[in-house]
């Protein structure tokens, strides 16, 4: 149920400028801090009190974690790289364009223009656009602390709607996507055209080589308590011929791995439902029949 | 805590609370009042400025977090010397309003999109448009104003 | 409203073509607007204001027992308690049916406003409402109207309904036993909330013992001037409303203008200081009275020949907790119940009844949308049965001058449907598009076109106060100041006053200067709704201007020695017809007519030109003129998924003499994008009386991407007589028809009917999949 709006709690600030003083204060505070990158999605919940602070960390003075770099291993992608900054660079959209189609679809651009990767991530709502495609993708997150860092998985840092892996005293500064060969694709399904949350949300990845899905990978989003991969689908899929009927069969293994919820935006039976439709169309897409 | 930016070229150095969203500093503490409250959350746009060009939602933002190069742009910036705007006189001119309450931040939001793509097709409008909600025109007049402030800006009259 | 003032004023300008009217002007408030100058009542902030909060019944039904203010008094900066005790004045402020107390001692919606907190400041205002302790004693509440019709459960002593109204025209009986076709189906339509930008808000300044100004979100600033002045115990003329910028209203800010103002000086006046209540979105979506549902049993019959002759219809309006403007809803649908036809028998019964849901009020419609969708349904569904083109069949049946309308109502001109009709399909390119469609279509899309009409009388409904005033000051420069009780909000109605003031006395439209916002100064116009700005309240500023021309042309007249039929003026020059070299500037005959003491001054003031139903059969003359409506949709739906996108709107309207038509194709357009919405995203949902979605991420208003291709508006100018310049309103008729096109084009897409409003997707795609599964067309 929606909780009202209403003036922020009293809380106190502090914006540093290097990520050496961030991770002093988060070991200091823990969870009694909040991480403020975009503040799009963190300044609503404060004002509905369902987060609290005592103390805010603004990041936004921070340089150095905005970089989007290509390097012999992959895509690097700052934490606080803002999503309108993302959706704009010519790295990602060769190397990630699902990446880009999602964040072109979510939101709005003011929202865009403060919005971080870091963010979108971290506040882990299960129908966070820009899961599904790093998920296909394969990425991975450093999550760094005072204690030193450590790389996940992306597939492995959700845990539940609106919770991570990350300890109280960490910050995600890096997403990281391995080279390799082949295209990808995002769909999305909401109630209006524009700037509104996914009903259900999309993303594959594949690579084809005679005809065949020598690779392929499946993530939805808005459908399960987190954003999640179709590994029985991908299972099922790969090494087939790529064709209609081969597809329509896969995707239909999808009910099997969501766990989707009835909400003010849908029922559990229409996300069902959708996943499977959607599942078959973002292959299909990916398989050049789309 | 002390709060230091620019304010359509002016200087700001104000007082201010953390609690305090930029929206409320800019409308209660320096009377900007054409940046209005529509939901508070993010979701509507009335409270569009441009932070250093780019628009953004004020009520997103905490007034804390502006530091001393930082630019805000509001209407009130937009006329010199009495004489509005081409945005301003593009909007008036074509009907881009009605009851007016989302009015400065579609003008903030058109130039922001004239600055950097002058001659934008109506999918690149509808595109920087899409999260700024009018409930009385239905959106086609504010299109033809933003298609009109383009010519005039290109000196085409 | 009794002289034919179209006549009139076409006399006085010689025939000439007119200089203002009909063009295109900047309105009288485009420039505050752009500049952030226009300050809207949230804008109004001073040192020490003192802000209100409302603190509200959780429970949908439940008396107050008991309020200990020291648990919000002993918060430092609350100044004060507020609650129904403390209501100096009446404890009502009900808006036609005395049943609702501003500050209610029992609860009848969640929400309902049991006490108000004062404060130095918002903060503040919010703790102190978190600390107020309210004990309540629960009662069992009921939610369906129907239910509630059958009930023990008692919300008002007075009655179970809030309204009841019924039209009985011929002998239906009759009538259907010679049809050859009846159809009888059940519709049903859900809540709309107007969404619009600016959320209530009111500041409230005393300005004396007993005296206030108040400054608030209302579209009736007479009307909420007498509830501010009744809550008080004061006179009307103690209490100043003074409308600023209103950032959209459709109806929601008539219905709660008084209520918000009145809640502002109650603290106000309670402390002697000033005091401003700013609702938050949530408490606007939350607690904001909307559009009512409806349930309608409609039936209709029609014999071979393709002519409709009988109507029955019963239907049941869910009021909520007060009755507030159910009671005018409720009526104007049976009075609009038949659609744009001439049907000879009429049989019609509709209920309001009181339930414990949030008050159902005003909104663009006005039980309009919800009663013609079941009509317009009715004659798709007829036509097909007849083996007619739905366009055919509604031209068939159309009403004409001479026509009679459900309730008795002899239309005998400004009848535009028919014409319009045709113009709006020839537009649309119907024949082509619908034999299109009508083919077999091949993939997961299946795309249709579908019209819907409607028809708006102008004027307030069912009310007897149908009146307006207008002031018109020419000044001894020769600029005029002109002043109106009708409200701008966002409109443009002020602009068209204006421009008629400025045609009458011939002068450049730059010359006439509005001020408007004032209940101290300006003349009181009724309430700014149901279509009546320009019509009626047009027409008191042409009364005015009027009066004020004939006495210059008397005094041109004089010193030209001619007649005065032999002046003409136009542009803010005067000259003799007959004779051109004698002239004199506007400004100079003002001068004159100062220096001679001829009142250069006017109050136009006329009764709308209508009556009030029969009681028992609603026969009478409801409403002084119809605005028409027709608006054809295409239409695609997406087999798969049950997404319904709108592709085009080819809109129509047969409004009288435009006064401002890119103005008009705003509003066109606009309501067009709200009737989208109520077709389609909008939903209130609702939980046992509480609002699930209250807020702007979900409940869905169309974005600019979901703007579908907007055909150039089609307009028919079947002018009125009796108004100024021969215009009607159009300020929600291309509201009413865009979601009846809507239904109608989807079910040509899908041979599917769909008999409840929003035509939602899960909806679409469940019923498809059903039909699937049963092995029909899909």
């Amino acid at each position: 149920m929606e909780a009202e709006v209403r003036p922020l709690a009293k809380m106190d600030f502090v914006a540093p400028s290097s990520l050496k003083e961030v991770l002093s204060l988060l070991e200091k505070h823990g969870n009694k801090a909040k991480l403020l990158a975009g503040g799009t999605d963190l300044i609503p919940k404060m004002k509905k009190r369902a987060i609290m602070a005592d103390l805010v960390i603004d990041l936004n003075r921070i340089s150095g974690l905005s970089q989007i770099e290509v390097r012999n291993d992959g895509l690097h992608i700052g934490g606080l790289t803002r999503l309108a900054e993302i959706k704009e660079s010519p790295l990602v959209k060769e190397k990630a364009p699902a990446l880009v189609q999602a964040i072109s679809l979510m939101a709005s651009p003011p929202i865009r223009n403060r919005a971080t990767m870091a963010g979108n991530l971290g506040t882990a709502s299960p129908a966070a656009d820009t899961a599904p495609p790093l998920l296909v993708l394969d990425a991975s997150v450093k999550l760094e602390s005072a204690r030193g860092e450590r790389i996940i998985p992306l597939s492995e840092f959700f845990t539940g709607p609106q919770s991570t892996v990350r300890r109280p005293d960490e910050i995600l500064t890096e997403v990281f996507l391995p080279v390799q060969d082949g295209s990808s694709a995002f769909l999305k399904l909401g109630r209006r055209k524009a700037f509104t949350l996914s009903v259900v949300s999309v993303a594959a990845f594949a690579r084809i080589r005679r005809g065949k899905f020598e690779e392929v990978r499946l993530a939805l989003g808005a459908v399960a308590p987190t954003p999640i991969r179709g590994r029985r689908v991908e299972e099922n899929l790969k090494g087939k011929e790529v064709n209609e009927q081969n597809i329509a069969q896969a995707a239909e293994i999808i009910k099997g791995e969501i766990k989707p919820i009835a909400d003010v935006r849908a029922s559990e039976e229409y996300r069902r439902e959708m996943s499977l439709i959607f599942t078959r169309r973002v292959l299909e897409q990916i398989g050049g029949r789309g | 805590m002390r709060v230091q930016f620019k304010l359509n070229g002016r200087d700001i150095a104000e007082e201010a609370e953390p609690y305090e969203t930029l929206l409320d500093f800019l409308r209660e503490r320096l009377n900007v009042t054409s940046v209005k409250k529509g939901c508070d959350e993010g979701d509507c746009g009335a409270c569009t400025i441009l932070l250093n060009g780019k628009p953004v939602r004020s009520c997103l933002l905490l007034a804390v977090q502006m530091r001393e190069g930082d630019e805000i742009t509001t209407v009130e910036g937009l006329a010199k010397q009495g004489e509005v705007n081409e945005i301003q006189e593009a909007f008036m001119e074509k009907y881009g309003l009605q009851c007016g309450f989302c009015t400065p931040g579609m003008i903030l939001t058109a130039k922001a999109l004239l600055d950097v793509n002058p001659q934008p097709t109506v999918e690149e409008i509808k595109d920087q448009f899409e999260g700024n909600l009018c409930r009385c025109t239905g959106y086609a007049q504010i299109i033809e104003s933003v298609q009109r402030a383009a010519e005039l800006r290109a000196g085409r009259r | 409203m009794e002289l034919e003032y179209l006549e009139e004023v076409k006399k006085l300008l010689h025939s000439r073509n007119y200089k203002v009217v009909g063009t295109d002007v900047k309105r009288v408030d485009s420039l505050e607007k752009v500049t952030g100058m226009a300050k809207y009542a949230a804008d109004y902030l001073m040192e020490k204001v003192l802000h209100v909060k409302a603190v509200r019944s959780p429970y949908a039904h439940a008396l107050v027992k008991r309020i200990d203010k020291a648990s919000a008094l002993k918060v430092p900066g609350v100044e004060a308690v507020i609650t129904a005790q403390d209501v100096p004045g009446e404890n009502q402020i009900g808006y036609l049916v005395d049943d609702q107390p501003i500050i209610t001692p029992k609860a009848r919606y969640i929400g309902d406003i049991v006490a108000l907190v004062v404060a130095r400041d918002e903060r503040t205002a919010w703790q102190g409402a978190d600390q107020l302790r309210v004990e309540y004693e629960e009662l069992p509440a009921i939610f369906d109207p129907r239910e509630a019709l059958n009930n023990d459960i008692k919300i008002h002593d007075h009655s179970r309904t809030a309204t009841e109204v019924k039209i009985l025209k011929g002998n239906v009986e009759e009538a259907f036993s010679h049809c050859d076709v009846i159809v009888e189906r059940v519709y049903r339509t859900g809540s709309q909330d107007h969404a619009y930008l600016e959320p209530e808000a009111a500041v409230a300044i005393p300005t004396g013992v007993r005296s206030v100004n108040v400054i608030g979100t209302t579209q009736n600033p007479f009307r909420t001037r007498h509830t501010v002045a009744r809550v008080l115990g004061w006179k009307d003329s103690d209490v100043t409303v003074m409308t600023p910028y209103i950032g959209g209203g459709f109806g929601g800010k008539d219905t709660y203008g008084p209520l918000i103002c009145s809640l502002a000086t109650l603290a106000a006046v309670k402390l002697g200081r000033p005091a401003m209540i700013v609702y938050s979105r949530y408490e606007s979506f939350a607690y904001r009275f909307k559009r009512g549902p409806f349930e309608i049993r409609y039936k209709t019959g029609a014999t071979k020949d393709g002519k409709v002759r009988a109507i029955q219809v019963d239907y049941i309006v869910d009021a909520g907790g007060y009755a507030t403007w159910s009671v005018g809803f409720t009526k104007r649908a049976a009075y609009h119940a038949t659609g744009v036809y001439e049907i000879g028998n009429v049989k019609i019964e509709g209920y309001a009844v009181y339930t414990n849901n949030l008050p159902n009020a005003a909104f663009n419609g006005f039980g309009n949308p919800q009663m013609l969708f079941a009509a317009e349904s009715q004659m798709d569904i007829m036509a097909e049965a007849l083996n007619m083109d739905p366009v055919e069949f509604r031209l068939k049946n159309a009403l004409v001058p001479g026509s009679r309308t459900g309730t008795n109502q002899l239309l005998d001109h400004a009848v535009g449907i028919k014409e319009l009709i045709q113009k709006v399909a020839d537009q649309a390119n119907w024949k082509g598009k619908r034999t299109q469609y009508e083919s077999e279509q091949k993939g997961n899309k299946r795309r249709g076109i579908g019209v819907g009409c409607s028809w708006h009388g102008c004027g307030t409904t069912g009310f007897k106060r149908d009146w307006a005033g207008a002031s018109v000051i020419v000044n001894p420069d020769g600029s005029v100041t002109y002043s109106t009780g009708i409200v701008e909000i966002g409109q443009g109605t002020i602009t068209s006053h204006a421009m008629m003031v400025a045609e009458v006395l011939g002068v450049p439209f730059d010359r006439v200067r509005v001020d408007a916002n004032n209940t101290g100064t300006m003349p009181d116009s009724g309430e700014t709704h149901a279509q009546r700005g320009t019509i009626i309240g047009g027409t008191a500023a042409v009364d005015a201007a009027l009066k004020i021309r004939k006495r210059m042309n008397k005094l041109a007249a004089e010193l030209w020695e001619c007649t005065e039929e032999e002046v003409a003026f136009e542009n803010g020059e005067n000259y003799n017809l007959k004779s051109p070299a004698q002239r004199i500037a506007f400004q100079d005959l003002a001068y004159e007519m100062y220096m001679r003491g001829i009142p250069p001054a006017e109050y136009g003031f006329i009764k709308a030109r209508r009556g009030y139903p029969d009681p028992e059969t609603g026969q009478g003359d409801p409403y002084a003129a119809y605005t028409f409506g027709c608006t054809i949709a295409e239409v695609e739906v997406d087999l798969e998924t049950g997404q319904l996108n709108v592709l085009r709107l080819i809109p129509g309207v047969a409004a009288g003499k435009i006064i401002q038509p890119a103005v008009v194709k705003g509003q066109v357009y606009g309501c067009g994008m709200l009737g989208l919405g109520f077709a389609t995203t909008e939903r209130v949902l609702r939980k046992d009386g509480r609002m699930l979605n209250p807020s702007y991420t979900d409940y869905l208003i169309p974005t600019i991407k979901d703007m579908p291709e907007m055909a150039d508006l089609v307009v028919v100018e079947d002018e009125y007589k009796y108004s100024g310049f021969g215009a009607k309103g159009v300020g929600e008729i291309a509201f009413i028809a865009t979601p009846l096109a809507i239904a109608n084009a989807l079910y040509q897409a899908l041979g599917i009917r769909f008999h409840e409003m929003p035509l939602d997707m899960e909806k679409i795609y469940f019923t498809l999949r059903e039909k699937k599964s049963h092995g029909s067309r899909g």
